[in-house]
């Protein structure tokens, strides 16, 4: 391929779109109980770090699985709806263009990772995540004895200054397309890697998989009447899919 | 050995450096505190070479700065929020500053060329030319042109003439 | 056209020039000692020490959390990069223009750019994470073949401050060398040293001057696009994103024409010291503050006009999300604070309308502190009242600042003090040859 051809390609806006994988994720809210299981799951799979009441109180949590609550109505016809809000792994990511050291780049499964090692802090990507999602290491957080023995290996832990957010469980991914290939598999098979908060959710409201492939069980979800994404005005353009909560006339039941 | 001439009024100056011109001496230098608009032309100094400095640093600030960024974009392929690897707005924006970059450092490199700075060297100076003085010198003439160089700068009417080694 | 004049105490001569000014710079009193040792100390305790403590215990150290995760720091990087706009894009303008006026003020205008840029630059340093690894934003070669992402607008934002720091600090130098030749044959010793390599051997040879004419001119026609980008690309910083009150177009002539209104005003503030303590009222007079007032005038009113068409064209959107930002900000609670600063940027500089306000330097000086007041809290509000309030309602939070924070803020303002402190003995605050310029030439015809 001549030198012009490359330029001409990489001219294209979104040219990196045909990847092996698309992962995406769909929520079904009609599901959601709002039991934040998913949120336990995803602080022990991914070394997330206990910040302290204080901290806390200055909402800096870490969370990258938080479940939104918004109320509807006044009480005593309040109702109670959760939205769990994690990375959208947008395929137009307002984050990634911010970053000026390419520590958030966009990899060829789709993701919308963060490199930790290559982040300087300048938390511009935070401000640009319309969903913030996006979680700043405001110092460098410890774990008492002998909390550190139930880190997960196969994620790092984050030192003061960096920032870090949910990447669908990359190592699990990892691992997944590592087994593909030692079975002489190119593509991982739908259901083979699950992101420790679908996992671990019981009302399956989570549902994960490649969405290149319409055969998989969340490219189905996704093509439900009820789905839709948060703040589509955005044109973030999210590889996650919620599907609606039905209110049904209660009285009529 | 220099000689310098010491003047208060411009005009006098003026006509002394010309007056040396025309005798073919060679490395006259005329000081002044201020810088001399209107005795330009009379002294041959036309449009300096400093412009093309500028111009040619510009141009090649803008070709670096815009090369550098599709360079070093295809170093390492990192798609970012689905824009193109090649975006030309943020890099024609790159290529603005750069310009200006290169642009000011070459003048400056060529100011110090065209200008023959810096230059510590020994060289014929009186403090005077700082303050309000105008002063000419001849930097190292021959014993031949001495004389005659002295009597062109009395003739212009100067205040005093020295005979010194460089000062400055 | 009545010839305004521009020294309201009559013309010095050419000696009386070079000793006024060459002796702000070598005399040296007890009085500037114990100032230049105050600020310094208040620059240490305030800045470099929380700073230090921040470098080791993380930027959780200032009030930022998770909505507001720019704070103070980053309101302060623009209000002094907007402080840094006036000096040198006013001296450029002028000199194209030919304005005699600039003459005697530009020297010190343009340090004022230099400084409040050096310590805007620092800013960043204070705001990122790990300092440690800065110079991975700067496009230098290295083993891991990674280059920054020149389409991130805080690259644009390294590229727009590294280059204009280099061309304000080469056009003050430059403006500088014949007057530094002018110090080198008033002094001896080391000082003459010193400054006989900070001339370069300048002579003042006709030569010289034409080359210094043609080269200065190039650096005010390069600066002055210069200077109106950079402001625009620290404005993109924000508009680039999508949250309510930072993403707009008006951002860029926005933030241009606020940071020349703060920076003009930071003239008028400094003016003020020149003259109040290093005796320049010879040099600065009546002509420099009237003129600068109207400018502010006019500054001001572009500025109100932009504010309003800020707040027309969130109302106009009619999102909601942009309704609820402009609920916070007119009403929550950086509302009074809000308030002040149009009090302050909007309808105090009004009162200059009046000459006899415009012509009284203490008069002037309140205005243009109240001004800055206002641009200061104006980039707080900026960054405090739009990040709580982005697009997610369960995110809502609330930012102040940390006293970390406004001890960072109280030293930045030492810092520069000291930087200033140090200028003015290092540089001729007044341009020596340039104010001979406007004097009597010193030619036969116009002597008789």
């Amino acid at each position: 391929m001549s030198v012009l051809d490359t330029i001409r390609k990489y001219r294209e806006a979104g040219y990196y779109k045909e990847f092996d994988y698309h992962w995406g994720m769909t929520v079904d809210l009609d599901r959601c109980t709002g039991c934040e299981a998913c949120v336990v799951a995803c602080q022990a799979e991914n070394n997330l770090p206990i910040v302290g009441e204080s901290s806390f109180a200055q909402r800096r949590e870490i969370k990258w699985m938080r479940i939104e609550r918004y109320w509807e109505g006044e009480y005593p016809n309040a109702k109670l709806n959760f939205i769990p809000m994690f990375c959208q792994q947008c395929d137009e990511a307002p984050c990634e263009t911010a970053c000026p050291v390419f520590a958030t780049y966009h990899n060829q499964d789709g993701l919308n990772t963060q490199i930790y090692n290559r982040c300087i802090g300048t938390r511009t990507c935070a401000v640009y995540c319309p969903y913030e999602v996006r979680y700043f290491n405001w110092f460098t957080y410890t774990w008492d004895e002998p909390l550190e023995r139930q880190l997960n290996p196969d994620v790092s832990v984050r030192e003061k200054g960096v920032m870090e957010k949910c990447t669908f469980c990359i190592q699990r991914i990892r691992q997944a397309k590592d087994l593909a290939k030692d079975d002489d598999r190119r593509k991982v098979r739908d259901g083979e890697v699950t992101p420790a908060c679908a996992q671990s959710c019981p009302t399956e409201a989570l549902v994960f998989g490649d969405l290149n492939d319409p055969e998989s069980r969340v490219s189905k979800m996704a093509n439900d009447p009820r789905g839709y994404q948060v703040l589509e005005e955005q044109n973030t353009s999210p590889s996650v899919v919620y599907l609606q909560k039905v209110h049904g006339d209660e009285e009529a039941i | 050995m220099d000689i310098t001439g010491t003047f208060q009024y411009e005009e006098d100056a003026i006509s002394a450096a010309q007056g040396l011109h025309a005798a073919g001496i060679k490395n006259v230098s005329l000081m002044s505190p201020i810088p001399m608009h209107a005795a330009e032309k009379a002294l041959g100094l036309g449009k300096s070479n400093v412009r093309k400095f500028t111009l040619i640093g510009a141009i090649l600030g803008g070709l670096g700065g815009f090369s550098m960024c599709v360079a070093t974009a295809l170093v390492f392929i990192m798609p970012t929020g689905g824009r193109a690897i090649i975006a030309l707005p943020p890099y024609l924006l790159i290529t603005y500053e750069t310009t200006i970059l290169i642009g000011v450092l070459s003048t400056l490199v060529g100011f110090f060329l065209v200008a023959k700075l810096p230059a510590w060297k020994n060289r014929p100076y009186r403090v005077e030319a700082n303050v309000n003085r105008f002063v000419v010198a001849v930097e190292s003439p021959s014993s031949n042109e001495v004389k005659k160089a002295e009597q062109i700068i009395r003739g212009a009417g100067a205040l005093g003439i020295e005979q010194t080694g460089g000062t400055l | 056209m009545v010839m305004k004049k521009l020294f309201d105490h009559g013309e010095p001569s050419y000696e009386q020039v070079n000793q006024d000014v060459i002796k702000s710079l070598i005399e040296t009193g007890p009085k500037y000692w114990m100032l230049l040792a105050t600020t310094v100390g208040i620059t240490v305790v305030c800045f470099i020490v929380p700073w230090m403590y921040q470098i080791h215990m993380g930027v959780g150290v200032a009030g930022m959390n998770r909505n507001a995760v720019w704070g103070t720091y980053l309101s302060n990087f623009i209000f002094w990069i907007g402080l840094s706009h006036s000096g040198t894009l006013l001296s450029a303008v002028l000199h194209i223009t030919q304005s005699d006026w600039r003459k005697s003020i530009y020297r010190s205008a343009e340090a004022m750019t230099l400084f409040s840029l050096m310590v805007a630059a620092t800013f960043v340093m204070v705001h990122v994470g790990r300092l440690w690894f800065i110079h991975w934003s700067f496009p230098i070669p290295n083993p891991m073949g990674l280059w920054p992402n020149f389409r991130s607008p805080i690259m644009f934002d390294v590229m727009a401050i590294t280059t204009y720091l280099t061309a304000s600090s080469i056009f003050i130098y430059m403006g500088s060398v014949p007057d530094f030749a002018a110090v080198r044959d008033y002094s001896s010793g080391l000082r003459r040293r010193i400054y006989t390599v900070l001339s370069f051997g300048w002579r003042g040879t006709s030569k010289e001057w034409h080359t210094l004419g043609w080269a200065y001119t190039f650096f005010a026609v390069l600066v002055i696009p210069l200077a109106v980008s950079v402001h625009s690309i620290v404005s993109w910083d924000f508009a680039l994103s999508t949250v309510p009150g930072l993403h707009q177009t008006i951002f860029a002539p926005y933030f241009v024409c606020g940071a020349i209104y703060s920076g003009t005003a930071g003239i008028v503030t400094v003016m003020y010291c020149l003259r109040r303590f290093l005796g320049f009222e010879r040099y600065i007079g009546k002509i420099h503050v009237d003129y600068l007032g109207k400018l502010l005038i006019a500054l001001s009113m572009i500025w109100t006009y932009i504010n309003i068409m800020e707040l027309f064209t969130g109302w106009y959107s009619g999102s909601s999300a942009e309704i609820e930002f402009l609920k916070f900000r007119l009403f929550g609670f950086y509302a009074p604070m809000y308030w002040e600063m149009i009090l302050f940027c909007a309808f105090v500089p009004l009162l200059m309308l009046f000459k006899s306000v415009r012509l009284n330097w203490n008069r002037m000086l309140v205005i243009s502190i109240l001004i800055n007041i206002g641009m200061l809290s104006e980039r707080f509000i900026i960054v405090s009242t739009s990040l709580p309030r982005k697009l997610l309602p369960d995110s809502y939070g609330f930012y102040f600042p940390s006293p970390a924070e406004i001890s960072i803020t109280v030293g930045s303002f030492a810092m520069f003090a000291t930087l200033f402190l140090i200028f003015i003995k290092v540089f001729p605050a007044v341009s020596i040859y340039e104010v001979k310029e406007t004097l009597n030439p010193l030619r036969r015809a116009e002597k008789t």
